[in-house]
This record gives structure tokens, C-alpha cells and sequence, in this order.
């Protein structure tokens, strides 16, 4: 399992194999400013200050020009982690908003979506 | 009347096997043609060849056409582009997949638009003949045909004026600073040509981007249904469902696999040239779009591809 700690906060959340920065986030009660979901519109960018990922479908260069990505800029909605990484979200776009969530899974292991629940592409 | 309706719409996807499960599956819209990196869409209710090109490498619009009743209008609509110095250039018969000769339009808001009166036809899914009201096999949402595009434009003024002297759209609705015309800053314009509410509306923003385009629905309850069917399929929810206030239609925003913004629109109330305009004030913004909330996310007016 790696770690996304967030600059300059500290907060750390465990990301799942295969699992999406954003869908760590959220799935531990934390919200942020997304909008598309689909890499598309580049609204949820973020800034990576260590580590690295890679993204789960092609992201458009139009989306994250070759000078962003080279600076760091990062969609969570589409990059997984694949080692420990260190980000800072964009003008506080990062809210926690269910902190139960956020203890529950922080404290258990919760079994994987199974599945027959995802949906084929 | 020169331009009938938006025939097709033209966008980018960065997967197209993604866009392809979403558009058939999700929307139930038919697979009609493959050439190279586009595919080819129509929905059950449309007779001309396609209605959705999807080209795979990127995201966002490519263009958008918009089918004239008569072969005469391109000359018209040509000298009228001219006049209102936009660029125009001609596109040969058979360049654009079953598509007669195009007038392409480079529009005030640099966005093409594809002017044409020829697309190969055939009919739609229940047959012209004693037809049944829908098809018994359709899939997912099944949406019948094209409705609508939102697009962006720095000037939507001039939009507007562009829309009224070289399509001969009138604007059904729009939002603006204040009631008088004298004085008044236009932030955004719903126009059409025929009954149907809207054909295309514009709202200020960047240059060149699209908002959403639209399928239509005929009852509210099929949007209902189509938010189910897009919660089953992970597909991104933006809005809804909901109604907006401005047209009166039935509502739900989603996001297609590239992150370009879909629309189901059901509803909504006949648009006459003699209707009188209906105007919205900025301060009611939030309930003429989302009559429900009665507020605009960050994200509906900032999210364009
Ligand atoms: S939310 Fe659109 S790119 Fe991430």
C-alpha cells in the first residue's frame, strides 16, 4: 500500500493498488474540487513534490501541457501512485468532510469493491 | 428557414474503445460507421447517417454541423458569414464521411461550424411506415436523437448577433445585466430556428470550448432513469436530475469517458419568433439554471473541454 502525504498539512492517506489518488481521498472522507473525473478538463490539477505516478488512461497533452508535466502538475482523478508521494492540492481545494470515514478507514482494513460490482469498459 | 438543427456534433476522446461503450451501451445511441480513428453515431429517432463523430487524440470539440433545408442556403449563409467577416471556406462533397458539400464557417468564437444540405439518409429505427413508438431493443438510456450544445465565447454578444444575422436564429432566452437593451451586457444566449427551445446556446467564457452537447428525452422520468443508468455505469454525474429555469427542461449533466460534458434534456416549451424574448437577471443566475438548488456549482461554469 503506498502513502500520499500532503504538503504542507502532513495529512497521510493510503492508497489501494490501482486506485486513483482522488479515489483514496474520497474514499477516506476527504473531498476536493474535481470536476470531469476523466482527466478531460484539468480542473482537479495538483503539484507533485515527490514520487511518482502514472496515469490509469491517456491523459491529452491539451490537459497537461509537456511544460506542466515536467513541473510536477498531476490530474488525480486519473494518476496512480506507484511509490510513496508527497503533493500539495491548489488554493485549499482539499476539505476533509467525514472525519468518521476518515477513522474508520484509517484504522481497518475494508475489503476490495468485489468484482463483480465493476463495470466492464 | 435555412438551418433546420444541429446535425452532428464532432469531439475528441482520448480512448476511443471508452467512448464507444459509453456512447452505444450507456446512451444507446447506434454504431453506424468506423474510418481510421473516427466512429461514426446515430440514436433511434434520427433518418440522416450520423448525428456523433468521435476521433480519437485528445479532448474536446472538433466542430459542430448544422443541416440547412435548401441547397441554395450555403450560398446565402456563405455571403451573409462574409459580410459579418467571419472566414468561410467549402468543403467538397464526400470530404466529411456521407456528407454533401459543406460551408465551413470559422465563427467569431473560433469554433467551425459545418453548414450543409446533403447528408445520406436513410430512415429511423421504427421504420416511416406504420411505425411502432420506440424500438423494443434499445439499450441503456436509448436516446433518440441530438438536441442541443452549450458553447463558450468571450464576446456571447456577439455570438448572438452573429447566430441571428447569418443562421436567422432568435434568441428564446438569455441573461443579461440589465432589462434595457440600450444598456446591457449579454453573459449568455439560448437561440433557435425552429420550435425547439434551443439549438445552441452561448455563454461567456474562453474562446473555442465546449460546454456540453445534448441528447434528447422525451418525459422527465427517462432523465431519472438515465441518472440511474449512469450511477450503474460509474459514470461522473455533474448536475441533476433537476430542471433548469431557463427553458423549463428536465435536466441531468454527465461526463463522457474523455471528460466531455453530455446533457439528457427532456421537456422544455415551444419556441415561436413571435414569442416574446424572456429575459434572466444575473442575480437569479443560480435558479435560471438549476430552478431546484437555486445555486451554481464552481464547476458548472468553469469545466469546458
Ligand atoms: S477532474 Fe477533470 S481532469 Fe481531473
Amino acid at each position: 500500500m503506498t502513502k500520499v502525504t500532503v504538503h504542507p498539512t502532513g495529512e497521510v492517506v493510503e492508497v489501494r493498488d490501482g486506485e486513483t489518488i482522488m479515489g483514496a481521498f474520497y474514499r477516506t472522507g476527504y473531498a476536493m474540487r474535481i470536476g470531469c473525473k476523466r482527466g478531460g478538463c484539468g480542473f482537479c490539477k495538483i503539484d507533485v513534490h515527490d514520487g511518482a505516478f502514472e496515469y490509469e488512461r491517456p491523459v491529452s497533452d491539451e490537459v497537461v501541457t509537456p511544460a506542466e508535466a515536467a513541473d510536477g502538475v498531476c490530474l488525480p482523478c486519473r494518476a496512480v501512485p506507484t511509490g510513496d508521494m508527497v503533493v500539495e492540492f491548489r488554493e485549499n481545494s482539499l476539505r476533509l468532510v467525514n472525519p468518521l470515514m476518515r477513522y474508520m478507514l484509517s484504522s481497518k482494513e475494508v475489503p476490495a469493491r468485489p468484482s463483480h460490482l465493476s463495470t466492464t469498459v | 428557414m435555412a438551418i433546420m438543427r444541429m446535425g452532428y456534433a464532432h469531439v475528441r476522446v482520448t480512448d476511443l474503445a471508452e467512448a464507444r461503450q459509453h456512447y452505444t451501451q450507456t446512451l444507446g445511441l447506434n454504431e453506424v460507421a468506423a474510418d481510421g480513428n473516427k466512429v461514426y453515431f446515430k440514436g433511434w429517432d434520427e433518418w440522416d447517417h450520423h448525428s456523433v463523430v468521435l476521433e480519437e487524440g485528445g479532448v474536446g470539440l472538433v466542430k459542430f454541423g448544422f443541416k440547412a433545408q435548401y441547397e441554395d442556403d450555403l450560398a446565402d449563409i456563405e455571403k451573409k458569414a462574409q459580410a459579418f467577416g467571419a472566414t468561410t471556406e467549402r468543403i467538397s462533397k464526400g470530404e466529411e464521411l456521407e456528407v454533401g458539400e459543406i460551408l465551413r464557417i470559422h465563427t467569431p468564437s473560433n469554433h467551425i461550424f459545418d453548414v450543409y444540405h446533403e447528408m445520406t439518409s436513410g430512415q429511423v429505427d421504427v421504420g416511416n411506415v406504420n411505425p411502432e413508438a420506440f424500438p423494443r431493443d434499445l439499450r441503456g438510456v436509448g436516446a433518440p436523437a441530438l438536441d442541443h450544445a452549450l458553447i463558450t465565447a468571450e464576446d456571447a454578444g456577439l455570438m448572438e448577433r452573429f447566430l441571428h444575422e447569418c443562421f436567422g436564429y432568435w434568441t428564446a432566452e438569455k441573461v443579461a445585466t440589465s432589462l434595457d437593451p440600450a444598456d446591457q451586457h449579454t453573459i449568455a444566449v439560448w437561440m433557435t430556428a425552429t420550435t425547439q427551445i434551443h439549438q445552441l446556446a452561448v455563454l461567456e467564457g474562453p474562446q473555442s470550448k465546449l460546454h456540453h452537447f445534448a441528447f434528447r428525452l422525451e418525459e422527465g422520468w427517462e432523465v431519472n432513469r438515465a441518472a440511474d443508468l449512469f450511477a450503474m455505469d460509474d459514470v461522473p454525474i455533474d448536475v441533476g436530475p433537476t430542471r433548469h429555469g431557463i427553458t423549463r427542461g428536465k435536466t441531468v449533466y454527465f461526463f463522457d469517458p474523455a471528460g466531455n460534458r453530455n446533457e439528457v434534456f427532456a421537456g422544455g416549451y415551444l419556441s415561436f419568433p413571435d414569442r416574446p424574448m424572456v429575459t434572466w437577471t444575473p442575480d437569479v443566475l443560480g435558479k435560471a439554471i438549476f430552478y431546484h438548488a437555486r445555486e451554481l456549482n464552481e464547476r458548472f461554469t468553469t469545466v469546458l473541454t
